[in-house]
Order: C-alpha cells, then sequence, then structure tokens
C-alpha cells in the first residue's frame, strides 16, 4: 500500500473510532458518554460553551469560506 | 367473559371529556412543541436553511462574500445563546472518566494525524484532512449539504 493509502486508511480508522464510540455511547450498559453527553458537560461552563462554539465557527470558516 | 353492557354504563369512547375545573390547566409553550407538531413553520425554516447553504455553497473560496455567510450564522447563534436562549437539553453531572477518555484518545488521534500530515506540508504522499475533504466538497449540492449540516450542528450546539 502506497504512503497516501496509509494515511487514507488512518483518517478513516480513527473517524470509524469516533463513530465505534458514539454507538457504544447510546448503549445504557457502557459507560462511555455519547458526543451529546460529554460536549454538554465540556459547555456547563461559559468557557467550555464560548470554545465549542468558536471550534464549531472555525469549522466552517476552514471547510465553506477557505 | 363478555363486559356488562347494560343501560348503566357510561357510553365508552363517544364520550367527550367533560371539563373538569378542579384540574389545573396546563399550557404547553409554542417553543415547546415537539419538534413535528408545526409543520409549515419547520417546512418555512427547513426551506430557509437549504436556501442559505445552496447560497453559501455557491461562493467563492476566499471570498468576503463567503466569509460574511460563515460568520453570519456564528453571530447569529452567539446572539440567540447569549440574549435568547433556547431550552436547552440538560447537560449531564458529571461523565465517567474512563469512557470520556477513550474520546479524548481518539480525537489526540486524530489531531495528531492531522498534524503530522501539516508538517510534512501536506503531500499527496501525506496529504491533510482538508486536503482529502475538500474535494469531496467539490459539487455545490454537496458543499450545500454539508453547511446544511454544519449550520445544524451548531444549533444542536446552542441547545447544550
Amino acid at each position: 500500500m502506497s504512503m497516501r493509502g496509509i494515511t487514507i486508511v488512518g483518517f478513516v480508522a480513527v473517524i470509524a473510532a469516533l463513530v465505534l464510540l458514539e454507538i457504544l455511547g447510546r448503549n445504557p450498559r457502557t459507560r462511555i458518554p455519547t458526543l451529546g453527553e460529554w460536549l454538554g458537560y465540556v459547555m456547563r461552563p461559559a468557557a467550555g460553551r464560548v470554545l465549542i462554539l468558536l471550534g464549531w465557527l472555525w469549522l466552517g470558516w476552514h471547510y465553506f469560506a477557505r | 367473559m363478555t363486559e356488562n353492557t347494560t343501560a348503566d354504563s357510561p357510553p365508552a369512547a363517544t364520550s367527550v371529556p367533560a371539563a373538569r375545573p378542579s384540574q389545573p390547566v396546563v399550557v404547553v409553550p409554542e417553543s415547546r412543541l415537539p419538534l413535528g407538531a408545526r409543520p409549515a413553520r419547520n417546512a418555512v425554516i427547513a426551506a430557509g436553511l437549504i436556501g442559505y447553504a445552496w447560497v453559501l455553497g455557491g461562493t467563492a473560496p476566499f471570498s468576503m462574500k463567503a466569509l460574511v455567510g460563515v460568520l453570519l450564522p456564528g453571530a447569529a447563534l452567539g446572539v440567540i445563546a447569549y440574549a435568547r436562549p433556547p431550552e436547552r437539553i440538560p447537560p449531564p453531572e458529571s461523565v465517567d472518566v474512563a469512557g470520556f477518555s477513550y474520546w479524548i484518545i481518539a480525537i489526540a488521534l486524530l489531531f495528531e494525524w492531522e498534524a503530522a500530515a501539516v508538517r510534512d506540508g501536506s503531500t499527496s504522499w501525506h496529504p491533510s484532512l482538508t486536503d482529502l475533504i475538500n474535494p469531496l466538497l467539490g459539487p455545490h449540492p454537496v458543499k450545500s449539504a454539508a453547511i446544511v449540516i454544519w449550520l445544524l450542528a451548531g444549533w444542536s450546539l446552542v441547545r447544550r
């Protein structure tokens, strides 16, 4: 496999792991929080809320304005 | 065995519930109605979102229109979150540290993989995630759909 292929497989593997964590988090028998749960927890303080929203804004700028 | 259906028994199913003055009337605020309760309003919002995403998706990269198109919803959500926050989904009191650590590890891996690609100059043999995703966002409908997802994600963040 080429280096480019390895890089792509690496990204796909990590993104697949994130999706798997979300699926596992929805199972009440696991202790893994869902994305919404831990984002909600991080956003409890105002600073966390601002940071997460800024991250969302940066994502939009990065992919849709550039 | 059959039910007793004598003339004394109350009529079934056809009766209109009588007003019970002792029971308080619960008025559900319009903002707390279920999502499907206002189809016309939802259709207007959906059309507006898709239209906005379509226009933004058609702007040229690095243009002022594209920048304003991204900043505008950001500013709108910021104002909503600060001045008139919607009903928020109650956040959990705590999250399991071990469970949360799996997320941290996966996100750190993603950032590390991306940082390694950026460090190498995002060459064709070690492209960054951005350089892999940008060609996928090339077609106008795909980019517009991605913008709709981004806008919806922003709204769901404001509700958190």
